[in-house]
Order: C-alpha cells, then structure tokens, then sequence
C-alpha cells in the first residue's frame, strides 16, 4: 500500500512531464510454436538496426522504408537503433519484458552464440519459415551462417582485409609476413573487445593457428609492434590517416570510399593474407514474439530481391548476399570492392561458449600488465 | 488608506508563508526523490548483480576478482590469504630491500636531449589493472594541475583583452566526444599532424610522438579534458579571496609572496584539491581515451567493466564497478573531511584588483610575463591545436578544401526522414536540456549544501554519498538506468514502471551535474560566518529566507561557476542521454555526433564542429550573464 502511494507520488511527477511512464504488459504468449500470424501485405512493423543503416553517409534504411512501402502500400516501416544493439533485445528477453520491436537488421554469427549461451537454446528469434520466403534459395554459397535453427538469413556479408600503403610495404602474401621485420610496427589493428572489424581478426587468426596456437602468433605480432586500437572509426581516421602506420585491419571495401573521395588509390590497397578474407555476414532474425510475423517474413524476403540486394551493397558498401545472377551492381562497385579467393568464418558451433574466454584471455595479454 | 484582504488574499499569503517555512524542506524532499529514482535505485540495482547469484547472496565474485593477479597485481597473494600477516610482511621487508633508486640521465627519442632522470629499479612488482588505472590518473592529475594552475593565476590575476571570453570558454573540452578528442589529438601530434608540419619548416622531424610515448599523449588528452576544470574552480575560488585580508597582512609588513603563501593559499587549496580529485576521480573512470590512443596496453578498468558488460557477465561487470566506486568514494570522503577541517571565516568578498597583462611593450620582457607567454604557448598546443585540428578536418577531405560534410548536414535536415537525425533538432535538443539541467541542479547541488555544510561529520558521510554520481562508472549508471528505468521495473499486477523520454535525460543530467554545483558552493559556504545566517533568523526570516537573501548573494561566484559546469555536463553527456532516448527524438549534439560516424567522418567532423560553436557561443552567453550576478 505503502509502496503504491510512493510510485504513485514519483510517477505524478514525471507524468507531468508528459513522459508515459506505467505501461501494463501485453497479454501475448512468447512464441508458442512456430506457425506465421498476422498479415502479410499490411501493418507496421518495427525495424532494430544500428546507427549507420540510418544515419550515416548514404544510409539503406529510408530506400528501404521507400521501396517497401511502395510495394507493399498497406505496410509501414518504424525503425530504432538501440544504443546496445542486440544485447538490449537478449536482456528484454531475459526479462520477460515488451520487445517493442518485430525484426533485428544485423544480427552476426557471435551474436547467435552469444544468444543461445545467455538464454535458452534457439532463444529469441523464430525459427523462418522458409515455405513464406521465395527468394530464399537465392543466398550464395558460402554464406551459410550456421545456425543450427535457422533464425536468421544474410543480407549482406563484408571481407575483412588488410588495408596498406603500397608507398611503404609491399603486400603481406601469408600471415607469417606479418611477423617479419619488413612489417615491424606497420600494422594498426583493433580491441576486439569493442570493435567488430578487432574481433572478426581475432577470429580469423584463430581459424588460421588453432585455439591453441592463436596466442603465440599473436606474441609475434606484438613483438612486431602490431598497434591495437580501440575502434575501427578512430584507428581509421586517427593513426592510419594520420600515417602513423601503413597498414590496418579493416575491410576489403575500402576503395569504394576511396574512389568516391578521390583520395591517392596508393595508400588504399587491399591485402588478403593467405588469399583469405574473414568473412562477416550480417543477418536479419525475426523476434520470438513479433506482433506481425508474416508481415516480417514479407520484408525478409523483400531484402532479397534484386533491387534491395543492389541498393543495400551499395549504401552500406557490403557484397550482396545473393548470386551474382540476382544481382546488378554499378561498375565501380564491382571495380573497387574486392572479393577474397577465399572466404573464411568461424562458424556457430565453435563460437558457442568459447568466443567471450577467447577474447577475454587474447586481452589480459595484450595489456602491459 | 487601508485595503480591505479578502479571505482569498489571506489564503494566498498564508499559503506562501507557509511554502516559504517549508522551502528548503520541500526541496530537499524534491532532491532526495530524484536521487532515489535516478541515482540509488539504477546503481542498486547493478551492485545487487555482484552479490546476488541465483537468489543468494555470495561474495565469490568479490574473492574471484581479489585473488586476480590480472586485477589487483601482487596483492593478490594478500587479499587470497589475509591473515597471514608475518609471512606479508616479511616478503614487503625483501621487496624493499631491492628497491633501489638512482639518477641517471636519459636522452629524449629523436632530439638526443639529455634530462635527469631518476630511474627506480624495483624487482618486478606487478600492480594489476587496479594499480595500473590508478597510476595513470595520477599521473594525469598532475598534469592537469601543471597545465591548469598557470591558467588560473594568469585569468585571476590579469587583464587582457578576451579574458573574460577565455575563461567562459575554458569549459569546451568537457563537452567533446571523446572520439572527437582522439582524431583532434592524431591531427596535432600524429606524423603528419600539424605540429610536425611545422617542425618540418625549420627541417626537423617527423616524430611518430603518439607512438614513441603513448602513455605521456594519453595523460596529455587528460590534461586536455581536465586542465580547464581544476583552472575554472581555482579561478572562481580565486576571485572571491577577500583582498582586504591581504591589505592587512600587507600592512603587517609581509611580503607579497609572504602574504600569498599565508593568505591567499588557504583560501585556494580546497578548490585545487576539489579540482585535483575531480581529476582523479574522473581519469581513474576513463575508457574511450585511452583506447583510442593508447591502445589495449594502457587499458583501465572502465574497459574491462565494458568488457564485461557486453560479454553479459553482469556480475563480473557489477564486483568490478563496487570496487572502483570505493574507490573514488573513499578519495571522495577523505577530500571532504579535509574541506570541512578547512573552514575559515570571511566577511563577504572583496576581489583582489587585477593588473594588466602587457601595460606596455618593454614589459614582455619581464621574466615573469615571458613565462606566462611561454605557457600560453604550451596551451596553444595542447588546446587549441586539437581543437583547430578537428575544424580542418570538418572542411577538408582526401583531395582538399571541401564544404561538402556542411552540406551533408544541411541536406539531412532539409531532406531527413523522420527516424533519422536532424542537426537543427540535436541543436536545439541540447540546449533545451541544457537549461532545464541548470534549473535542476542548481537548486539540488544547493540544498546538498545547504544540508550537508552544517552538519559536522554526519554531514560529511551524506556529502560523500551525494558526491555518487562523480565516483560511479558512466557504464554501470548506463546498464543501471536501462535495467531499470528503460526497461522498466514490474510492479504486483502486470505493471511496469518505466521512465524515458526527455523527462529522464533531463533528471538524468541533473544527477550527473548537481555535485559540480555542491562542490564549488559548498566551500564558500562553509566559510560563512554563522553569526550573519544567525542574526537574520533571530529578525525573524525563515531558514530558506535566510539563505535566499544572505547565504546565497555571498556565495554567488559559486553558483554561477556551479552553475556553467550543470550546463555543461548536460550538452557533454553521452551515455545516459543515448539509452534514455530510445527510439524517439530526444537526441542531443554528442548522440548526433557519434550517430554520424559510419564509414567516412566528415559529417560526424562537421557536426562535432557545429557542436564547438554552439556550445562555445552558450558558454560566453552564459558567463557574461552568470558574471552579473555574481557582484
């Protein structure tokens, strides 16, 4: 009683704030069983994405809003961006509280891991139902993002690469390279405690030495004087561009924004070590208890159809995740966007309960204690 | 001729009557209910994570963290086995015993210039993450009081043309995103940055500086954020020393340095350490600075809480946030007992007279003023260097001079959807919020004050905890507003109580910067002399009266400096606003910032850049208007 009178005195106030703060919780059941609800040609659905689908240079999110709601003219797009990306959807969850949000844009192969380690096995997204899709079968090989139920499909996959000033070192052929003197503190690459491009290297290595060789290899590097920073964007701009060092970690797109801002194409030259690149699939997953789940399954497979493919690549500068024949894309897209011979991932299953002990124990080293 | 009150008229004076009896009352009421929703009850709820597992109460992550080497260096030995007390001791005897300390001389990387150098050989003690964070906030208050004390003297005590404008603006770092600050900082020392253009002139260079000390370029971006703080506090502590007292030591015979050293120091030593601590408190918290320009070998603890927080090891995150805020709680508790020992009496204020910097040509050439100009050098450098750095950026791309990042944001706010960012909005967000903090937490900071100055030590414990928000990690009150405000707390019934939306940012924001306003009114408080407060209350004035009409007119400089901090917290803030304005259109200038970044920075450059001026045109506003009513 006591309590209510309190709640009620502290909610007097910011109520009067115009702030709507008492919200009861819906009465829908979380997920009980995987058939389609809802409409599929009309409704709102709520997109989460992170910050650059929206706001960056030339971002997909309003040609998506666009085009979907001119195909589908009885459907509407909202789209947030959560500060916290997927991990406020697994906490939400954990809660049983109001998801507020129908579809995830961007959901990577670790956050899979990461979702099934925190909460119950195939937790948070439905299973798709691919009999709704039919663009499906459309995703080329090797895009497989490995998840043992089939939550999530790609939309777009980025390489990580090697980025190099070809003025300075030549091009790194093999990993062991980048050990040699020639690369002696020449290599800026990131915390992959914080930044993906840090983290999908880390993994690369890892696929390359083995969890029990990684470690070592990274000794090496740091006995090369191999730079970690926090995040891609300050390494970028700061140190590389800053020609603090002639060589980073970042993405095999690179001489897309390098042509579009006529920056010296010598200092954007793109090194696949080993001829791999990292491959770094970005999904999409429709939440467990979307309040429109065939309107969801609708956009999924819009995100696939050839137009959205081509705009996507584009905006996001990422490769489409469909066969080249479903897919146009502008020469100079296809002339600066370099692919690599071979694409490598650590896949799901090696992720789960293992990737958060990697990192952590790649970073006790790293620091100077 | 007598009016006739009506009953209502009655009722309306008895009314105000009785609210002014219970002013100070209700707004302490006020104060304590804000501080329960927005401080105690997210931070309770991060801390019940490190104690609580599965529905008991343990302390194994406590003794987990303890007993890390990694954390806490070679006292882990200790803290896995306190009671072995002998056996500590004789091994801290043996660690001494090879200490050994001798000066040498080191020649400076590039230049060959030897400096004396006293190199300490200790046989390798290990410090952990722990040590390791509290050694570079150390060192980085030292340099903030190095950069920042000159600052004072020279704004306390010249005149120049544009010092009024220098001191409002000396609160500019503390509003820039850090990552601002880490491209500003590789744009002036980097290889190719400006201060090796330069060297490159007169045929030296270039020098990789960030690299060859990462540590000093850190503990400079320290100085960067924190140098202008511990300036503005000392100045404000400054120009309310009452010159009269220096007339009579002065006429006691003491000389200018004697009368400084006796009557002028007093008066500024609880504003240098207040600032000192800040500093400390502060660089001890810090994470996207050293990060950006360290790398992971500088790593502090706030990246390791982050770490974990994002790995979902809530309760790794939560043992390692307690530690850190008893920490910075207990620097915190002892700088408070020391400000209350510190309280002498003053008898209002008289500033002292300010002279002029340069009264003529020939005087440049005194040592003293060649000093100062070679500070203001070093200060070009290490302030405005960045800072330009980042305007060159906004209006240069790969092949040059170029307006187009301008253009993006124009083009955005004409053309933008409504889920995108729209500068103009950022703008005017910001500021909004910004005033609405100060009319927070001006009065919060005050009643804290008020409250806190005459209660004798049980004061000092309130004040200690009122000082919370400075001594919590910016991450933990990040997932403690989300955890419970953002996502709500449920209620009996299927309730939920949630709190976002503007409302919040605004109660979050006074949170954060109402300490600001405590710290620099509390002083200047306490050194009142009771008698005057006394005297009104026995005329019969009410208590808020009291300090309405006495306390307040003499402490103004106080809250007007407390005052400029609020606002600029608020413009500053970052996490707190990003979590609390979900999905809606309460973003600020920093959020619009950081939303900008993508895969090329121009735009992010040239809104940091519209986020300089604004802020930099408010402060000057805010001063000139603060600076009215503070004589």
């Amino acid at each position: 009683m006591r309590r209510r009178t309190f709640v009620g005195a502290v909610m007097g106030g910011a109520l009067a704030g115009g702030a709507g703060c008492l919200t009861r919780d819906g009465d829908e059941s979380p997920g009980d069983g995987y058939e389609l609800t809802g409409n599929p040609e009309s409704g709102t659905l709520t997109v989460a994405t992170y910050d650059s689908m929206l706001d960056g240079n030339d971002p997909a999110g309003p040609w998506l809003t666009t085009a979907f709601e001119d195909a589908y003219p009885d459907a509407s797009i909202e789209w947030t961006a959560p500060e916290n990306g997927l991990n406020r959807f697994i906490q939400l969850e954990e809660q049983d509280a109001s998801l507020d949000a129908d579809v995830f844009l961007g959901v990577n192969v670790d956050d899979l891991a990461r979702i099934d380690d925190t909460l119950a096995e195939g937790g948070l997204f439905l299973e798709l139902d691919v009999d709704h899709l039919d663009r499906a079968d459309r995703i080329r090989d090797g895009l497989d993002m490995g998840d043992p139920h089939d939550r999530v499909l790609p939309f777009d996959t980025g390489y990580i690469s090697l980025v190099y000033d070809e003025t300075v070192v030549d091009e790194p052929e093999t990993f062991d390279d980048l050990t040699e003197p020639a690369y002696e503190d020449a290599l800026i690459a990131q915390n992959a405690q914080t930044s993906d491009p840090g983290q999908a290297f880390l993994l690369w290595t890892i696929d390359g030495y083995g969890a029990d060789g990684y470690l070592d290899y990274w000794d090496d590097l740091d006995a090369n004087g191999v730079r970690i920073l926090d995040d891609w964007s300050d390494s970028y701009y700061g140190s590389y561009m800053e020609e603090e060092r002639p060589m980073i970690v970042s993405y095999s797109t690179d001489q897309v924004f390098a042509a579009a801002e006529d920056q010296d194409m010598s200092r954007h030259q793109i090194a696949f070590p080993n001829d791999q690149g990292y491959a770094n699939p970005e999904g999409i997953g429709v939440f467990d208890r979307a309040s429109n789940a065939a309107l969801a399954h609708t956009f999924v497979d819009f995100l696939l159809s050839s137009d959205a493919q081509a705009e996507i690549a584009q905006r996001n500068v990422q490769f489409p995740a469909v066969a080249p024949e479903h897919v146009d894309l502008a020469d100079d897209f296809d002339r600066y966007a370099h692919e690599p011979p071979e694409a490598v991932t650590v896949g799901y299953d090696r992720l789960r309960g293992t990737l958060d002990g990697w990192i952590e124990e790649w970073a006790r080293e790293r620091t100077g204690l | 001729m007598s009016v006739p009150t009506s009953p209502q008229r009655r009722t309306r004076t008895a009314l105000a009557a009785w609210l002014e009896r219970h002013a100070l009352t209700a707004l302490a009421l006020v104060t304590a209910g804000i501080l329960a929703v927005m401080l105690y009850l997210p931070v309770a709820i991060v801390f019940v994570e490190a104690v609580v597992d599965r529905g008991s109460v343990t302390l194994a992550s406590f003794a987990a963290v303890l007993s890390d080497p990694f954390y806490v260096g070679d006292l882990a030995g200790v803290l896995a086995d306190p009671l072995a007390i002998p056996e500590h001791l004789a091994g801290f005897r043996d660690w001494l015993a090879a200490v050994s300390v001798s000066a040498t001389v080191r020649r400076v990387p590039g230049i060959g210039l030897p400096v004396p150098w006293l190199a300490v050989d200790t046989p390798g003690v290990r410090f952990g993450l722990f040590g390791f964070t509290a050694y570079q906030a150390a060192l980085s208050t030292v340099a903030s009081l190095a950069l920042g004390l000159p600052a004072a003297y020279v704004l306390a005590r010249y005149d120049f043309r544009g010092r009024r404008t220098i001191r409002s603006l000396t609160i500019l770092p503390f509003v820039l995103p850090g990552i601002l600050v880490a491209i500003g900082f590789y744009a002036t020392f980097g290889r190719t940055g400006t201060i090796n253009s330069l060297l490159g002139l007169v045929g030296l260079g270039p020098y990789p500086f960030i690299e060859w000390n990462p540590l000093a370029i850190v503990i400079v971006a320290h100085a960067f954020y924190n140098a202008p703080l511990v300036a503005r506090v000392t100045v404000a502590a400054w120009e309310s020393v009452d010159v009269r007292r220096v007339e009579t030591a002065r006429s006691l015979g003491a000389s200018r340095r004697r009368a400084f050293v006796d009557v002028v120091f007093p008066q500024l030593r609880p504003a240098i350490l207040a600032g000192a601590l800040l500093t400390f408190v502060f660089t001890f918290m810090t994470f996207p600075i050293v990060l950006a320009l360290g790398g992971l070998e500088l790593a502090t603890v706030e990246v390791w809480i982050y770490d974990r927080v994002r790995q979902l090891a809530l309760s790794e995150a939560a043992t390692l946030a307690i530690l850190e805020t008893i920490v910075s709680l207990s620097l915190t508790y002892a700088y408070l007992r020391y400000e209350s020992a510190q309280t002498g009496l003053s008898t209002g204020s008289a500033a002292p007279p300010r002279d002029p910097l340069f009264p003529d040509a020939r005087s440049v050439l005194s040592p003293r003023r060649l000093a100062i100009v070679g500070y203001g050098l070093l200060a070009l450098v290490v302030f405005v260097g960045p800072l330009a750095s980042l305007v060159l950026g906004s209006f240069t791309d790969g092949s040059g001079f170029t307006l187009r990042h301008y253009e993006f944001l124009l083009e955005r706010q004409i053309e933008g959807e409504s889920f995108q960012t729209l500068p103009f909005r950022a703008i005017v967000n910001s500021l909004l919020f910004g005033l609405a903090t100060l009319a927070v937490a001006v009065p919060m900071g005050v009643v804290v004050s008020v409250v806190t100055t005459r209660a004798g030590r049980g004061g000092t414990l309130v004040d200690t905890l009122a000082m919370l928000p400075l001594a919590v990690s910016g991450v933990v009150f990040g997932i403690g507003l989300l955890q419970g405000l953002v996502f709500g707390i449920p209620l009996p019934g299927g309730w939920r109580l949630q709190i976002t939306g503007s409302v919040a940012i605004v109660a979050a924001h006074a949170v954060a910067a109402y300490p600001f306003v405590t710290r620099t009114v509390s002083p200047p408080l306490a050194s009142l002399d009771p008698a005057v407060v006394e005297s009104a209350r026995a005329l019969g004035a009410s208590r808020y009266r009291a300090l309405r009409d006495v306390e307040l007119p003499l402490v103004a400089s106080g809250i007007v400096a407390g005052a400029a901090f609020a606002f600029a917290i608020s413009i500053g803030e970052f996490s707190s606003t990003v979590i609390l304005a979900t999905g809606g259109d309460a973003y600020t200038m920093p959020v619009a910032v950081e939303r900008y970044l993508g895969r090329r920075s121009g735009p992010a450059l040239a809104m940091g850049v519209v986020l300089l001026a604004v802020t930099a045109a408010s402060f000057v506003v805010v001063d000139r208007v603060g600076g009215r009513f503070e004589r």
